[in-house]
């Protein structure tokens, strides 16, 4: 047990030291190892985020598992929605183990999600009014999801880059059930073509926010810096909206439809695509619980929590 | 009503075949042994297939601490403990004109009967 005793008379800074360089080596830290107070704090934020808009995000689409219009693609959405909901269990998980010696557990995340104090995703404050929009959740942003997603496969954080495995082998289900929808209403007809165009047009400006801020100047606060110092994630926010560009944009227009802003376009001399920024002010007040279904559906989970709360004191008396 | 006490924690494993190693899934929260076990099926075994399930309480798992995993360091000769380190020998029986029984003969033999 020497070695026990050296870590416990290590400094600060050593121990600091001793982290940085296990996580340079590709080593994982585990949720009793030390870790530094930002890297905790950091994680905490972006899982426990990540993990509610898992939840949060199966609220539009549930609403459309009672007007899915087949047998087939009633099971297809339901296994989805179910999917989704494990997902967000799972990363609650992680998310609390990384809480636990600061005192708190899931009761403060229900908690922090009612009052606001934790955000979930902006595309999940959004309407799904039309079949269209529950394909093109699937499609594009699943698709987004899993390119953030597989970002951090490779995670310093053991368990956030276990959970994200299992998470992204149930994404590609996921994505190709939303092409799926997408591709009988774009080879259907007028009707069902015009619906998708609208759908892309409705989530276009979403999906540009998906990814978040290109830097802090745009919304005062970024966590990119530390997530890739920490080895957490490896590509800048713009990176990945770039990344998403490149693998949708040729499918979007291959199904003839249209892109809802005329002066995108790929520059070959910077090898980036161009395209016009979307309001990131109304980002901030979509995120701050503003948008157009963020109280419809926080109202909807604080509902699902206080009706059930009965199922808690009932089995608590069992134990 | 103090959810401190409601939710316990528990370590997920599960065997995909009856001759497959348990495996661990993940952990869950549950209120009690049977709930985890529903539970367990329900975010883990949605689609692949399953022959058994364990859930094992956090609490009764004693695991090592971040400094008691550096005693796990191997020594790097082991050689004596493998087949690795009786490599020769196979050389030495074609010498006497025989094939040396490695593991994948040996472990080829389960149960066999003759002109079966
Ligand atoms: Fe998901
Ligand atoms: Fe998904």
């Amino acid at each position: 047990m020497s070695e026990a005793l050296f870590f416990q008379e290590m400094t600060e800074e050593q121990k600091y030291e001793q982290f940085m360089k296990r996580i340079n080596a590709g080593e994982k830290i585990e949720a009793d190892d030390w870790m530094p107070e930002d890297y905790r704090m950091t994680l905490i934020k972006l899982i426990s985020m990540h993990g509610i808009s898992e939840i949060m995000g199966a609220l539009p689409e549930k609403e459309w598992v009672p007007k899915a219009p087949s047998l087939k693609r009633k099971l297809g959405i339901m296994a989805k929605v179910q999917d989704e909901m494990g997902h967000g269990q799972l990363l609650l998980r992680v998310a609390e183990d990384l809480m636990k010696p600061l005192g708190k557990t899931r009761e403060d995340i229900m908690q922090d999600l009612f009052s606001g104090k934790l955000k979930f995703h902006n595309v999940f404050h959004m309407e799904a009014p039309t079949w269209g929009d529950a394909g093109l959740i699937g499609w594009l942003v699943d698709g987004a999801a899993i390119i953030t997603q597989t970002n951090m496969l490779n995670a310093s954080y053991g368990p956030y880059a276990r959970a994200l495995k299992r998470i992204c082998a149930e994404e590609v289900f996921h994505a190709q059930h939303g092409e799926a929808i997408i591709m009988a209403l774009a080879e259907g007809t007028e009707e069902q073509k015009v619906m998708v165009q609208e759908a892309v047009n409705r989530w276009w400006e979403a999906l540009l926010m998906f990814f978040g801020p290109g830097d802090a100047s745009t919304t005062g606060t970024s966590k990119q810096d530390t997530t890739i110092k920490y080895r957490i994630r490896t590509k800048t926010n713009e990176d990945l909206r770039q990344d998403f560009f490149t693998k949708y944009i040729p499918r979007v227009l291959s199904l003839g439809l249209k892109l809802p802003d005329e002066t995108m376009h790929f520059d070959q001399d910077q090898e980036l695509w161009v395209y016009r920024q979307p309001d990131w002010n109304k980002f901030k007040d979509i995120i701050k619980n503003n948008g157009p279904k963020s109280q419809e559906r926080l109202g909807l989970r604080r509902k699902a929590y206080e009706t059930n709360k009965w199922v808690h004191e009932a089995l608590n008396t069992a134990n | 009503m103090g959810n401190e006490g409601f939710y316990q924690e528990f370590e997920v494993f599960s065997q995909r075949t009856d001759t497959s190693p348990l495996q661990y899934q993940f952990s869950l929260l549950a209120p009690n042994r049977e709930l985890a076990l529903v539970m367990a099926q329900e975010n883990f075994m949605r689609r692949e297939p399953v022959a058994d399930i364990w859930i094992v309480k956090r609490s009764d798992i004693r695991k090592l601490a971040p400094e008691e995993k550096q005693s796990l360091q191997r020594l790097d000769n082991k050689d004596y403990r493998t087949t690795k380190g009786y490599g020769y020998l196979k050389k030495k029986w074609r010498h006497y004109e025989q094939e040396m029984l490695d593991e994948k003969e040996i472990l080829s033999w389960g149960g066999m009967k003759k002109g079966d």
